[in-house]
């Protein structure tokens, strides 16, 4: 025990107590949290793009294409507002709310639904106002246009010159009575296209159920109408029946964990490959043998690595844990549920097999990966044993992503049956509730499978240490295998 | 009486059909310097990895300390593999301390081994340096000490020679016979013979996986005849004079003189051969009576060893 102990405590303070260890620890959570701040700042710092309409049909189109812009603005802010009202308890005032909001045709609402929700928050009308403004075309054809689209001539607004970004043209003809023209050098931005789209097709459609004798009350009527549809459990009372986002937080994280499982084994047996070639290079396993045996040594050095992975999982369990409620201070993640995410991902009922399907596959892969570093002596070496490896390894990942919004498809299912593909397919499985036998039967034939991998892997392990086989041993006895078969 | 460290008996051990050791038997005494001496790939190294415990024999019976040689026994052993390999990102004194603590030391007691011994080799002042920043020879050096950190009982040096610079060489020297003051009990296996001849109480000699000679030193150098080279200005025929004394053969010799070598048989010394010649009216221009040295027995035993095997 002395030994393994040791083992294991040099292999993990050869990575933890190195300045690049802890450099690439917390690497990770720094480039998530620039990959988040960058989209937060792209998404904020979108800049001012002026338009003009053009509308021929005199129906006034400018002020419905305001509505559609208006209406987007509208709905972002409520979904903010609803996110701070229940995180802070608030659910109650979620109707008073968007009772405020609704009531104005702009976001002049938005200071009142701020009052009704009661609580001080750091977000103002303005995040949510669209960036799209009209202004009066400076010239009545496209013609007269094109020199302020192609940035030719610029628009004077309150003194300062600013480019055309894009015109919408209504014209009379067409099967409904009226086309329209999105014109534009930016092939990207769409926002302001999507608007008038919708604005033409509400008023086409209005027109149309005017024609048939709708009046225009019954009609706002009509659009005021916006009914929706719960989703109900039937494994509970009718009075707490109603699924919402924390019941499907457990899905989520379920095939999270799966893929994080999957991302850590591949990510530490590699360590372990590259540990293993290392000391076979640096012709230290003799060395080591004539203190200690090879279970010993090869024992250390899977606990040596899993600690080092365990590590890793503390690390940034802590730091996502820590960002996710620093996150919900922001206005833009202010509905994120963190607490429900929380509770998710420290469920036992998750994370206890989490655990256990790591350590089995951990060992499973740990000891081939192991075995593969002994036969060889250089990376180079090692690539064309890892290939098929690699192969085997990236199944199950290309089948969790398959499946990622099915995990109780049929094909999940029966690959779950794999037993070296087990502890990826089960995790990604685990909160679809698979029958009990389905359960036991799979992790019995995990279990057993991987007791055999690890014992051939010892044996494979104990010929590379001494130099009795290398990589061309394994190709010989692969094409013996091969002239066999034929 | 004697006590035993180490016995192998009857060991045998084959590799995908070829024999690597075959019936070897070997007995290192407490207290000795013993020299395991064999060409390359006799099969030294996979005796002592059988010793170790490192693989398992096919036959035969391994005893180190009077036990099977496992984990706790080999505390009491320090191993000097041939194939020299260290962790290179580790800081010197941070591999013996590892290398002291599998051996069953305490931290604390480890690194005053590991200070002391570097202070021992004049590595004191590297102690904080990695393996890679070093010198192979310091590196080497290094190694040698976690090998003796612990104290063991029994020192086993595979080629401990191979790889060190003259200087070095007559250093290790100096260690193993200050080891074996202190009475501790060595094997080391060489095959560069004056290491032996000067260290040695006992020379085991291997060549194709089988023992061909074990026994001190001077019995090694009586396995080779003793020689005597002559050069005579006279025309003296020296085979009726001395070939009573061994086997007489005329050599080469400068210009007006004769050349003879004498191949001394048992019994017969060269003062005999000079009686003989003064006897004679032999005109002596060089009379040189040649030491055998361990050298000449190595070649000798294992040429012989190769011709039987054929």
């Amino acid at each position: 025990m002395r030994a393994i102990y040791l083992m294991a405590r040099r292999e993990y303070l050869s990575y933890v107590a190195t300045w690049g260890f802890w450099l690439s620890l917390l690497a990770m959570p720094f480039i998530m949290a620039v990959f988040i701040g960058i989209s937060i700042l792209a998404e904020n710092a979108q800049p001012t793009r002026y338009y003009v309409v053009l509308d021929e049909t005199g129906t006034g189109f400018e002020a419905l294409i305001d509505e559609e812009l208006n209406d987007g603005a509208k709905e972002e802010a409520i979904a903010a507002l609803r996110g701070v009202a229940e995180a802070a308890g608030r659910a109650d005032a979620i109707p008073a709310i968007e009772a405020a909001i609704n009531a104005e045709p702009g976001l002049e609402g938005f200071p009142e639904a701020v009052n009704a929700l009661g609580v001080p928050v750091d977000i103002s009308a303005a995040q949510f106002r669209s960036n799209y403004v009209r202004v009066d075309p400076p010239a009545e054809t496209i013609d007269g246009l094109r020199p302020y689209l192609l940035g030719e001539q610029t628009l004077s607004i309150d003194g300062e010159q600013h480019p055309l970004f894009a015109a919408v043209r209504f014209l009379p003809g067409g099967e409904y009575g009226i086309t329209a023209e999105y014109w534009s050098t930016n092939r990207t931005s769409g926002g302001l296209r999507t608007s008038a789209r919708d604005a033409l097709r509400n008023h086409v459609r209005s027109n149309a159920l005017a024609d048939a004798g709708i009046s225009e009350a019954v009609l706002g009527r009509i659009y005021a109408m916006s009914p929706g549809i719960t989703e109900n459990s039937p494994e509970r009372g009718r009075e707490s029946s109603e699924v919402n986002l924390a019941d499907r937080l457990p899905f989520i994280v379920g095939i999270a964990f799966s893929i994080g499982l999957w991302m850590m084994i591949f990510s530490v047996t590699n360590m372990l490959l590259t540990a293993m070639i290392e000391e076979k290079g640096n012709k230290i396993l003799e060395t080591l043998l004539a203190t200690a045996r090879y279970h010993e040594i090869l024992i250390g050095k899977l606990l040596g690595l899993a600690a080092v992975s365990a590590t890793f999982m503390l690390v940034w369990g802590g730091i996502g844990s820590g960002g996710l409620a620093g996150l919900q201070a922001f206005a833009v993640a202010a509905d994120l549920p963190a607490a429900d995410i929380l509770s998710a991902v420290f469920d036992p009922g998750l994370l206890i097999p989490a655990i256990g399907y790591f350590a089995v596959g951990y060992l499973m892969y740990g000891t081939v990966y192991l075995a593969i570093g002994s036969l060889c002596d250089t990376l180079q070496e090692a690539q064309s044993l890892m290939s098929p490896m690699i192969l085997v390894m990236m199944v199950p990942f290309v089948i969790i992503m398959a499946t990622i919004e099915n995990p109780d498809s049929l094909f999940l299912q029966y690959a779950s049956w794999v037993p070296i593909w087990t502890p990826f397919l089960m995790m990604a499985r685990l909160q679809t509730d698979p029958a009990l036998i389905e359960m036991i039967a799979t992790s019995i034939g995990m279990l057993v499978t991987a007791a055999a991998i690890i014992s051939l892997a010892s044996y494979v392990f104990r010929q590379g240490s001494m130099g009795r086989a290398n990589a061309s041993s394994i190709k010989r006895l692969l094409k013996f295998g091969k002239s066999g078969n034929a | 009486m004697t006590e035993t460290i180490l016995s192998l008996e009857g060991v045998s051990k084959r590799y995908s059909g070829q024999t690597a050791v075959s019936g070897f038997d070997l007995a290192v005494n407490r207290g000795q310097i013993t020299g395991f001496l064999g060409p390359n790939g006799a099969g030294k190294t996979t005796s002592l990895r059988i010793a170790l415990g490192i693989i398992k024999p096919d036959d035969g019976k391994v005893r180190l300390f009077g036990q099977p040689p496992k984990a706790a026994v080999l505390q009491r052993v320090g191993f000097l593999p041939e194939e020299r390999g260290i962790y290179k990102k580790m800081k010197a004194e941070d591999v013996i301390i590892f290398f002291g603590r599998m051996k069953g030391m305490s931290m604390p007691a480890a690194r005053k081994a590991a200070r002391e011994g570097l202070d021992r080799f004049g590595l004191g002042d590297e102690a904080k340096k990695k393996i890679k920043e070093m010198s192979k020879g310091m590196a080497q050096k290094v190694q040698i000490i976690a090998t003796l950190a612990h104290d063991p009982e029994f020192i086993i040096l595979d080629e401990p020679f191979s790889g060190l610079d003259p200087v070095n060489q007559k250093m290790l020297e100096e260690m193993i016979r200050d080891e074996a003051k202190r009475g501790k009990t060595i094997l080391f296996s060489t095959h560069v013979m004056e290491h032996a001849e000067r260290l040695c109480d006992q020379i085991v000699l291997i060549s194709k996986g089988r023992k061909v000679f074990d026994g001190d030193v001077p019995q090694a150098l009586s396995q080779v005849p003793r020689r005597v080279i002559i050069e005579t200005a006279s025309d003296h025929d020296l085979k009726p004079i001395v070939g009573a004394l061994g086997a007489v053969e005329a050599q080469p010799a400068p210009e007006g003189l004769k050349g003879w070598t004498i191949e001394l048989a048992a019994g017969s010394d060269a003062q005999d051969v000079l009686k003989a010649c003064v006897e004679g009216g032999v005109r002596l221009a060089r009379f040189e009576p040649m030491r055998a040295h361990l050298h000449d027995v190595f070649v000798e035993l294992v040429e012989t060893s190769n011709r039987e095997t054929v």
